[in-house]
């Protein structure tokens, strides 16, 4: 059932649409992230929700019933900011129960409830530090506590481990992803990191240019991207160059510059023969194999470059035509005499995994 | 997680150093402030209590007129009000510099600070203008309708305090704009969102992050004005006269320099006790996070 309903909703700064009629319906409970680049609506879009903004022209539902009409405070909506925004003038425990004195709940209730929030975000006994006292990560865990201690239906968060270092980041996202269980909460929330909208949300909305380019759980949005934006923002892809020379329904045949002819690759969108298109495929799904020695059509290329990092190898190769290709493979996979710079290979994969884009 | 104490400040090996080398160092500038600071006090000291004859015949002086005390409350009541009609004035005028577009803020910053370079007894004149009985304010309102006499806006405590109300907004202003202007704005959005109303985020939020600075304006304006001789000597009345007009009257036509030393000592004694507890609730660090 939809809890959270945005319709339509656009925002313009002077000629210029943030946000372009932007729809989304999400469910009680769900964890929902805007994904996207810089400037491309998804803050935008989080702040008329919030209320920060006027949207120009659109609604936004809450329970069934517009929000739009009610200033911020009046929305029991909680937030938590990129950089924290604690009171600095009181300690944690009176930023937790700011929510709950401005709405004049009893000491008693407010004293329950800050011990109760202070336990849920693991800072007990931190009680009466001042927020300048504390990390980064502590600060951030606080604003969790001060946006849930009123119990409220939506949670939005602003790029909340952006100020954060990467290792701490992984820390505060597996304490979100517990408090979203253990709450219950629905959590809105936006960040340009794709790793961190793949490992937290139940579903994705990529923005681009203000508009969502696709909506979907993160599986999806990995293995099939519905446009060459969205490959290419979500995980790692190469694109090949190539030319459409006859398309049919959702498959096509191909024509690389060097000449090399493959067909049946699956297409988005529709392409007339002789359309110049992308030839996606991802680094992990490419295979190598000494010239030669593959059964299946691939493509040759000279080994330029290999990186060890780790649990996997990164390949760059370079094709006839100049085209450079990057292939990761787990570690275990390669032998230690494949990996010679210069050696001719072949690149190959199945057929499920590659997909072309028109231009 | 684990969760480390946040680390003690340690005092710097270069502060270590400074503090290790002992007064030399120190004697030029203790000699400046010894001669031009402590001497004269000294001597103000000892006049009060040393002339014409040893012993507090002055302070009881003082203390015992009614006349004196009067002047004494009316030096008080007019910094008191300047004060709060400094904070008053100045508070939006501050939070409209800290918010807005950078072209306004600075175009009214030069018209503050360009009013604080203009000559004193200039801008004080202007005022005598401006609230005689025939003066623009005077006959704007009884053209208005709204008075039918000239009020008394000259020659009197309403005078001086208008006047010094205006001489002393820009020291209220610039402690007040930069402890506004670092305040994040967004702990604003953050008040709203927790449910807290435009009032309650203002006196919750930015008259407590603000106080430091209003603490800073407020004695700044209140020492200044209580020892301000120019704008109430000219905008002021003889009967209702401010302490630093008696102190000239006492020496320049009584030559009492004894009396007069001791009400300088008053409001030097006075001062110091409002910045003590001043210190005492926005001390150094206390204020600020």
């Amino acid at each position: 059932m939809t809890f959270l309903e945005i319709s339509n909703i656009s925002k313009t700064f002077g000629n210029v649409a943030a946000v372009n009629d932007v729809s989304l319906d999400i469910a009680q409970g769900e964890f929902v992230t805007f994904l996207g680049p810089s400037g491309s609506g998804k803050s935008t879009t989080l702040y008329m929700i919030a209320g920060f903004f006027e949207p120009s022209g659109g609604d936004v539902r809450l329970g069934g019933r517009s929000i739009l009409a009610e200033p911020s405070n009046k929305r029991n909506i909680g937030m938590v900011f990129q950089r924290y925004t604690l009171f600095p003038h009181l300690s944690v425990a009176e930023n937790v129960a700011f929510p709950l004195r401005v709405r004049r709940r009893s000491a008693a209730e407010i004293g329950r409830k800050v011990e109760e929030m202070l336990a849920l975000v693991r800072l007990e006994g931190f009680a009466d530090r001042m927020p300048a006292q504390l990390s980064g990560g502590q600060q951030q865990r606080v604003a969790l506590a001060r946006a849930l201690a009123y119990d409220p239906p939506l949670l939005l968060m602003d790029e909340p481990l952006s100020a954060l270092d990467k290792k701490l980041r992984e820390e505060i996202q597996d304490e979100i992803r517990r408090i979203h269980r253990q709450t219950g909460v629905t959590i809105l929330y936006v960040t340009h990191d794709q790793e961190e909208a793949l490992s937290l949300s139940d579903r994705i909305a990529l923005f681009n240019h203000g508009r969502i380019e696709q909506l979907g759980k993160g599986r999806e949005l990995y293995e099939a991207p519905r446009t060459r934006f969205v490959a290419d923002f979500v995980g790692h892809s190469n694109f090949l160059d190539c030319t459409i020379t006859r398309s049919e329904g959702e498959s096509a045949d191909i024509v690389l510059p060097d000449g090399g002819m493959l067909s049946g690759i699956s297409l988005h969108g529709a392409a007339v023969a002789g359309a110049r298109a992308g030839l996606m495929i991802r680094p992990d799904r490419l295979r190598l194999s000494p010239l030669g020695q593959a059964a299946e059509p691939g493509i040759d290329a000279v080994l330029s470059d290999a990186t060890f990092i780790g649990e996997t190898y990164h390949f760059v190769l370079a094709t006839g035509w100049g085209a450079s290709v990057n292939v990761r493979m787990p570690a275990s996979r390669v032998r230690p005499d494949e990996v010679t710079m210069g050696a001719h290979m072949q690149l190959h994969w199945e057929a499920t995994d590659a997909r072309l884009f028109c231009h | 997680m684990t969760v480390t104490d946040v680390p003690l400040a340690n005092p710097s090996p270069a502060t270590a150093r400074r503090r290790g080398r002992g007064i030399v160092p120190v004697i030029p500038a203790l000699a400046v402030v010894v001669l031009v600071f402590v001497i004269p006090v000294l001597a103000l000291l000892l006049r009060s209590v040393l002339e014409p004859e040893p012993g507090l015949q002055n302070y009881a002086a003082f203390f015992g007129s009614t006349t004196y005390l009067k002047v004494l409350g009316n030096t008080f009541l007019v910094a008191g009000t300047v004060t709060l009609a400094t904070v008053l004035l100045g508070f939006p005028v501050a939070w409209f510099l800290a918010i807005a577009p950078s072209f306004w803020s600075r175009l009214l910053f030069a018209i503050i600070i360009l009013s604080m370079w203009t000559n004193l007894l200039a801008r004080t004149y202007a005022w005598m203008v401006l609230l005689q009985r025939t003066g623009i304010i005077n006959r704007t309102l009884m053209d208005l309708g709204l008075i039918s006499e000239p009020l008394p806006l000259i020659n009197n405590l309403a005078g001086v305090t208008i006047g010094m109300t205006y001489i002393m907004l820009p020291f209220m202003i610039l402690p007040l704009h930069a402890t506004i202007r670092a305040i994040d704005p967004a702990v604003f959005q953050a008040a709203a969102l927790c449910g807290a109303s435009r009032w309650q985020a203002f006196t919750r939020v930015m008259l407590p992050l603000a106080a430091s600075g209003i603490a800073a304006g407020a004695l700044m304006v209140f020492v200044m004005s209580l020892g301000y001789f120019i704008t109430p000597a000219l905008l002021g009345g003889t009967s209702n006269m401010m302490l630093a007009e008696l102190i000239a009257q006492l020496v320049q036509s009584l030559l009492d320099w004894g009396l007069a030393g001791a009400a300088a000592l008053v409001l030097l004694v006075v001062t110091l006790a409002i910045y003590l507890v001043q210190l005492r609730f926005f001390g150094f660090g206390q204020a600020r996070s």
